[in-house]
């Protein structure tokens, strides 16, 4: 009973009856080959250095709407291609928040909840378009309340079969990301620490969202 | 010359001089000058002007150098065009002769004392005795030898040392100490933590120990080594602990906690352990503390039907009603004696109580273990980015919409308590069905009872395959059960797909078991018509009639011979046993005043009982068999 009046009340600020949090995020990558490095790293930063890490394979849509005075807003449709009895996971990401040039990494403001399998075609109804997809597969650890995924990015094909998959580059993907309630202040330091921690194996920066979309 | 001078020989060098030597040790040389080079080199040494001046000037005093300008002039008239390779070695050979000249003229000056006068500066004349030389070169000598050769000593004694007991090292030890155990330093000593706290537990107890070095050089008479480290362990955790479950029946008084309990071996040793098993113990200790006081601290929440009782060191749990589980934790310090221990009180012989049950203790370590295995090991989100760090029913509270209650169901989990209650209710249980099966399968005789015990089971379930066979006859007729048993109550399915559900009262199943047995004699006779060539009038499970069992029902089977003339009509009940009665045609025919026709001869006649026991053969399907094989005419 605890937990539950817990998990309603006092998390982050209340938008409506949804918790908004923020999301900081760092990102990088490295190539294929000295992937296997980073992971015998990583699992020994991490928690839980006893079990193998675990392996993930999730399926991301991105849903647009174009409003009415020529903003877009965009949504992101998560579910797991392994696990597939858990529910799709729906996200909004706000834009980055400028200001603080020392700040260490990107934070932005992240609403989301769990969805049953309808999810889609509700979007879709209600006018949003499919922007892009893509596949991610790798692993993923934590440490703590940070999380890392070292995953490949693939490109999905409209016509072949689910398992026909092609990767978009010799590399994977590395983000470091913290979902906390606003006003946490701290976060940014561990994050950059554990980063630090990283290099020169990988570079975990932040990566202004902005410039990538022009 | 004069017999004042020097023979100098010039010889030339046999290798270039090294200009430098590169990083893989190959050596450049100067190259030597080649032709032009050497006479460029020569005619800047050249000084015109003095040629003229030092022909003309006569100031030397010496015969000898009167011929040097001279010699010089001439060599140098005759310079340039000869090449010749010592050029260069005369030439700083002319030099040196110079320089030579100018200080013997300095000198002679000086002799005159007209122009010029040394006076010598005063100092200490080093007195050089080549003697006192001698020693020193002797001396450090001597310096240097004993220096070697305390190095070598040193050497070879750390390596016999090294050979002989390995690690009675300080460091050595700290550094073995370190692979297994987390120490840091805190100013000036070293303090280490043996508590379960990085596995996820969260007791309060510190549990920090310290190491010091071991100053004593201490020999003990078994031969052990002396270790060069020693831990001072907190002073609750000394010694070892262990805990003794056991069930035991109602009959005991347990007001006062009083238990006594016979000391393992391994914690009875009085010699000083090493630091290792001391560490280990005292882990052990912490362990066992912490379990106890799950346990206990769940035994007063708990809310069953008879509470559990803690009293002291001890708690008692009800498993069935005159049957409980006592769970004692038994702490024994350095010097054999038990804390928590007195002489018992109970007057009651131990053969009453089960012996203690390791398997049960090892299942209340492994519940720990699970529940700090829990706090650290959060399933990871898929997709990943759902929310870290909840269990995976809690993902789909949202999309299923549950309700408070329904969540609040969802954190529930079974504390360590009631999961070694049933634990123990399912091995009581379980004890107490093999000990049924088997004292019948003893008593019955006749369908032989076979039972195999599936060896996949679980802490709480297990199951058993029962058949029911006569000797024999074993392909012809087989009865099967399948019986689970779980915590508190047993479940049977019978070969015709009949689920019974039995309570943990074991003659419960001894009345199944033995309807069973009845049954089958009765389906062996049906499977055994067949080949006989007789046929099956009737086969009742459960018949209406004859005198009531007193447990479960009687079944029946009626046959008939081949060519009709003989009826078998067995009637088989576990309470009221076998009873065989048969009835032939034609019977016999006495004309009446009623019964006038012939033909009333082939009615058949009354039922006889037969006395099955005498008729030869092995078991009763045996002698079934036999009768209806005599009973048979074509």
């Amino acid at each position: 009973m605890d937990s539950v009046s817990m998990g309603m009340g006092g998390m982050g600020r209340r938008v409506g009856a949804v918790v908004a949090q923020q999301e900081y995020l760092l990102q990088g990558s490295i190539l294929d080959d000295s992937c296997e490095q980073l992971l015998h790293k990583l699992r020994g930063f991490c928690d839980n250095c006893d079990s193998s890490p675990e392996t993930f394979q999730d399926h991301e849509m991105v849903f647009t709407i174009r409003a009415p005075n020529g903003s877009n807003t965009s949504l992101r449709v998560r579910k797991s291609m392994d696990v597939l009895q858990n529910p799709y996971h729906l996200r909004y990401l706000g834009q980055q928040e400028l200001g603080d040039k020392n700040r260490a990494t990107i934070v932005r403001n992240c609403i989301d909840c769990s969805t049953s399998s309808d999810c889609v075609s509700f979007l879709q109804e209600m006018g949003f378009k499919l922007d892009y997809e893509f596949v991610l597969k790798g692993y993923m650890f934590r440490k703590g309340r940070m999380k890392v995924i070292v995953a490949k990015l693939f490109r999905v094909q409209p016509n072949a079969s689910p398992e026909a998959l092609e990767p978009l580059s010799q590399s994977y993907l590395v983000e470091l990301s913290v979902n906390a309630p606003t006003g946490q202040e701290g976060i940014a330091d561990e994050m950059k620490l554990f980063a630090d921690s990283l290099k020169p194996l990988v570079i975990l920066d932040k990566v202004d969202t902005r410039r990538l979309q022009m | 010359m004069s017999s004042l001078s020097v023979n100098v020989s010039v010889e030339p060098l046999d290798e270039y001089q090294v200009q430098e030597i590169t990083y893989d040790g190959q050596e450049k040389y100067i190259q030597p000058l080649s032709m032009s080079e050497n006479l460029t080199k020569m005619v800047q040494k050249i000084d015109f002007a003095k040629i003229d001046t030092e022909a003309s000037d006569g100031t030397n005093g010496v015969e000898a150098m009167d011929e040097t300008p001279e010699v010089e002039s001439k060599e140098l008239a005759t310079f340039q065009p000869s090449l010749w390779p010592f050029d260069s070695i005369r030439n700083k050979l002319k030099q040196a002769l110079t320089e030579v000249t100018v200080l013997y003229d300095v000198l002679s000056i000086c002799k005159d004392k007209r122009y010029l006068v040394l006076d010598p500066v005063s100092q200490e004349p080093i007195e050089n005795k080549p003697i006192t030389a001698l020693v020193a070169k002797k001396k450090a000598l001597a310096t240097v030898a004993t220096i070697i050769s305390n190095g070598c000593d040193r050497m070879r004694s750390a390596q016999t040392e090294a050979n002989r007991n390995r690690s009675t090292d300080f460091h050595s030890e700290l550094f073995q100490m370190r692979q297994n155990w987390r120490l840091r330093k805190k100013e000036n000593s070293i303090l280490g933590d043996l508590s379960y706290r990085s596995a996820g537990s969260r007791f309060p107890h510190s549990g920090t120990f310290e190491v010091t070095k071991n100053e004593e050089q201490c020999t003990s008479g078994t031969g052990s080594r002396a270790s060069a480290l020693k831990v001072k362990v907190p002073s609750d955790l000394e010694g070892g602990s262990f805990f003794q479950v056991k069930t035991q029946k109602d009959n005991e008084v347990i007001g006062d906690g009083e238990v006594s309990v016979p000391i393992p071996p391994v914690l009875q040793s009085n010699v000083d352990l090493n630091w290792h098993q001391k560490l280990e113990n005292a882990q052990n200790v912490l362990f066992n503390k912490e379990l106890f006081a799950q346990l206990a601290r769940e035994a007063v929440q708990l809310q069953l039907p008879i509470p559990t009782t803690v009293i002291g060191n001890q708690i008692i749990a009800s498993l069935f009603p005159g049957v409980q589980l006592s769970i004692v934790l038994c702490h024994t310090t350095i010097h054999g004696k038990i804390k928590h221990q007195k002489n018992s009180s109970l007057a009651i012989p131990s053969k009453q109580d089960s012996p203690n049950k390791p398997v049960l203790e090892h299942s209340l370590h492994q519940l720990l273990r699970e529940l700090h295995h829990n706090t650290l090991h959060h399933p990871m989100p898929h997709p990943t980015t759902a929310t870290l760090g909840v269990s995976r029913k809690r993902y789909l509270a949202g999309p299923e919409a549950y309700d408070r209650q329904t969540i609040a169901e969802l954190n529930k989990s079974d504390t360590i308590l009631e999961q070694i209650i049933a634990q123990t209710q399912h091995d009581l249980l379980r004890l107490r069905t093999m000990f049924m099966i088997d004292t019948l399968a003893s008593e019955i005789k006749d369908p032989i009872i076979v039972a195999h015990w599936l060896c996949l089971n679980s802490a709480t379930k297990s199951s058993v395959k029962i058949n029911i066979v006569s000797y024999g006859y074993e392909s012809l007729c087989r009865t099967p059960l399948v019986i689970h048993i779980s915590t508190k109550s047993l479940k049977a399915i019978l070969r015709d797909g009949r689920v019974i559900n039995m309570s943990y009262e074991s003659q419960e199943l001894r009345y199944l078991l033995l309807n069973q047995v009845s049954q089958h004699q009765v389906f062996a006779i049906q499977a055994l018509s067949k080949p006989m060539g007789w046929k099956v009038l009737s086969l009742n499970i459960n018949v209406g009639v004859g005198h009531v069992e007193p447990i479960g029902t009687a079944s029946s089977i009626v046959l008939v011979s081949p060519n009709g003339d003989r009826i078998i009509a067995i009637r088989c009940g576990p309470h009221s046993g076998i009873e065989v009665k048969m009835c032939s045609s034609p019977q016999e025919f006495y004309a009446s005043a009623l019964v006038r026709d012939r033909k009333w001869q082939n009615l058949t006649g009354s039922y006889r009982e037969v006395d099955w026991e005498r008729i030869e053969g092995k078991n009763f399907i045996n002698k079934i068999e036999y009768l209806m094989a005599s009973l048979t005419n074509y």
